[in-house]
């Protein structure tokens, strides 16, 4: 199997570098892809599960654009949507008809909401739940989960980062995963004065193995919370619609007040939104919120189409049998050649770790051998599966991974002796 | 006041450290310090202690009190220390005032070196000597003040908890110099030179990118896209050594 170059990707960074901080800079950039230059930075088209870079190399994608193509590139249903709205108007003077045909459609489709709000991206429905929050209780303070992630607001990231200072954070406090009696304890501590829990709907940290919740976890939470009127918040951005139609608080059997919404909406279209309960609607009408773009219709417009049609042919299941065939079959192939493949999340978003090398330089030498043969692997993120991700993408996947671990096997035994690459 | 200590903490350890390779690695510094047998002891009153010791050739220098000290160099504060650092300041000598002669003489014409390689200008850079000299002194002062920041700078420590067990090797290849930390609960010891079985390295492509890249003149995501620094392993522990690194000119310049 041949190995890709990536010549213009790299001539298109370089020429990036000089003008753009970073090159590409957030979650897009390079720098976590290891070895960057194994991977492609730029794309020339993609088209259901695969792209094709700049060096004309093509793909079958595993990162789906970090999520939001859910029914894969060019998907013709929903861009015909798109571009049908597009003729009447997308950004006017006035909200267009299918915000509310769309806000209607997800407060059915979503059985705790009575109320939806659209926006752009996840950290604008985050950041405005924990300000819905903040104004139905009167008080100040956050729970969130270690390592959670729910954007890049200043009160989102990691203390000590740029750009941070004391007070972004003053009032955030961090607890671990399925952890009960810290969330308990959080609240004797700090009685009457924590208005929100915010947490996905299971724990996805970057470098580390995802976590499921533990049984009962939610129930517990949701009891805690109701007890102490803590508004209880799902941050369903990144699982959306790949474990559940009607959130992934179904999957989990529980209720929250506010669920926040974003990739996968509109497979690749930028909206987000925030669902909410009645009690709660007075509140998000009086939080002054919004954005220039938050009226675009053409977002909304593919949105109602996509989540239409990927309710009329479950795209959920869809993808956890795809995932899951996948994954299996990955285990199975890594056995063969003596590594362990431990795979954690739903199999429609896995978490992909080879476990024989703590370091971690095996597994990105093993992501970065399937990237450069034609399977996009991120080493350290989860992945995403798309309804567009066909059997013929898969088999030709496995036989991918298959030689990307003959070739990592006996880079690995050399660099035992070696374990040092050389840039 | 509490920046002044660490700063101290920082000139006593981090950059003095340097002495030791800076008699090992320039020629004239070499044969000025080789029939030294000598001792100084820095002392600064509520900050820390170090000493410098010259037998047989080679500098050795560790926090602390020496046993014996030859020189005995006392600081009121630890702004007196960081003034003496600056070239603005003169110590108060309480032992081995005979010595006043070698302390403005000779011990003088090393410091003086020590600073002529930490104060790089473009014209100096282009001297391949001096770049080498510069790049390595600027990388250990860099890590050995991680291990002091950790302990003492509040952000720092907050960033260090995050950081799981393990070494993380930064390397200027193709041949180093290289230097490793390792941390163990949240605590941090610094090692020159290379270590087996690190959790995560940094390998700079050569000497000028590393030189650039402790100078914050290359962009550092830039540089790992484009294949100038290699990065591998456990990178958020990288991630987290880089949000030190970047709070040494707080108190370095």
């Amino acid at each position: 199997m041949e190995t890709f170059s990536y010549s213009k990707s790299q001539e298109f960074f370089s020429r990036a570098a000089r003008v753009i901080p970073g090159g590409i800079y957030g979650h897009y950039s390079p720098a976590p892809l290891i070895p960057a230059t194994h991977y492609p930075f730029y794309t020339a088209r993609a088209e259901g599960a695969r792209f094709w870079d700049v060096d004309g190399n093509e793909f079958i994608d595993y990162m789906c654009a970090f999520g939001p193509m859910i029914q894969g590139y060019q998907n013709s249903v929903v861009d015909h949507a798109a571009r049908e709205q597009l003729k009447s108007g997308n950004l006017t003077t006035g909200a267009s008809a299918v915000m509310v045909e769309l806000a209607e459609y997800l407060t059915g489709l979503v059985s705790f909401a009575d109320w939806a709000y659209f926006a752009k991206n996840g950290a604008d429905v985050t950041n405005y739940a924990t300000m819905i929050a903040r104004d139905a209780t009167g008080r100040k303070k956050i729970v969130m989960i270690q390592s959670g992630y729910h954007g890049a607001a200043p009160w989102m990231q990691v203390p000590g980062h740029h750009g941070l200072i004391e007070e972004d954070y003053y009032h955030i406090i961090r607890i671990n995963w399925n952890d009960i009696e810290a969330l308990e304890h959080a609240i004797s501590e700090n009685p009457n004065e924590i208005a929100g829990f915010i947490a996905t709907p299971y724990h996805v940290p970057v470098f580390r193995d995802n976590e499921m919740p533990a049984d009962g976890y939610w129930q517990k939470v949701e009891a805690i919370c109701r007890q102490e009127g803590i508004v209880l918040i799902v941050d369903d951005i990144r699982h959306g619609f790949r474990l559940d139609m009607s959130g992934s608080n179904e999957y989990f059997g529980f209720k929250p007040d506010l669920l926040c919404l974003g990739k996968a909406l509109a497979n690749g279209y930028p909206i987000s939104a925030l669902l909410g309960t009645d009690a709660l609607k007075n509140m998000a009408a009086r939080v002054f919120y919004t954005g220039s773009f938050f009226f675009e219709a053409v977002p909304m417009a593919a949105c109602l189409v996509n989540l239409r049609g990927l309710e009329e042919i479950q795209g959920p299941q869809i993808m956890q049998t795809q995932g899951k065939k996948l994954t299996d079959a990955m285990v199975d192939i890594a056995r063969g050649y003596g590594f362990t493949l431990k795979v954690t999340g739903v199999p429609s978003m896995p978490y992909v770790r080879i476990t024989d090398d703590e370091s971690m330089m095996l597994h990105q030498d093993w992501c970065a051998e399937c990237t450069r043969r034609g399977a996009y692997f991120t080493p350290h993120h989860n992945w995403f599966l798309s309804t567009a991700h066909t059997v013929q993408d898969i088999d030709q996947t496995l036989e991918i991974v298959d030689e990307a671990f003959q070739a990592v096997k006996k880079k690995w035994e050399d660099e035992k002796k070696f374990p040092f690459e050389k840039p | 006041m509490k920046d002044d200590i660490i700063k101290a903490h920082l000139n006593l350890t981090a950059v003095l450290q340097n002495l030791e390779d800076l008699v090992q690695f320039d020629d004239d510094m070499a044969a000025l310090t080789k029939p030294w047998d000598t001792s100084l002891q820095f002392t600064v009153l509520r900050g820390p202690k170090a000493f410098v010791e010259f037998k047989d050739g080679a500098c050795r220098v560790r926090q602390g009190s020496h046993s014996n000290p030859s020189v005995k160099l006392f600081f009121f504060s630890p702004a007196h220390l960081n003034r003496m650092f600056a070239g603005n300041g003169t110590p108060i000598p309480l032992k081995g005032l005979t010595k006043l002669r070698f302390l403005t003489k000779a011990f003088s014409k090393l410091t003086n070196k020590l600073e002529y390689y930490l104060t790089p200008t473009d014209d100096r850079l282009k001297v391949t000597k001096y770049l080498e000299l510069n790049t390595r002194f600027t990388l250990n002062t860099a890590v050995f003040a991680v291990k002091e920041l950790v302990r003492l700078d509040p952000i720092a420590k907050t960033v260090a908890s995050h950081i799981g067990n393990g070494r993380v090797l930064i390397k200027i290849m193709p041949d180093g110099p290289s230097i490793h930390l390792d941390f163990q609960n949240g605590d941090v010891l610094v090692k020159k030179g290379d270590t087996d079985r690190p959790m995560a390295c940094i390998f700079m492509q050569d000497v000028r990118v590393a030189n650039d890249f402790l100078y914050g003149k290359l962009d550092a995501f830039a540089a790992v896209a484009a294949g100038n620094v290699l990065i591998r392993g456990q990178t958020p522990m990288i991630d987290s050594i880089s949000l030190i690194l970047d709070r040494v000119p707080l108190y370095l310049k």
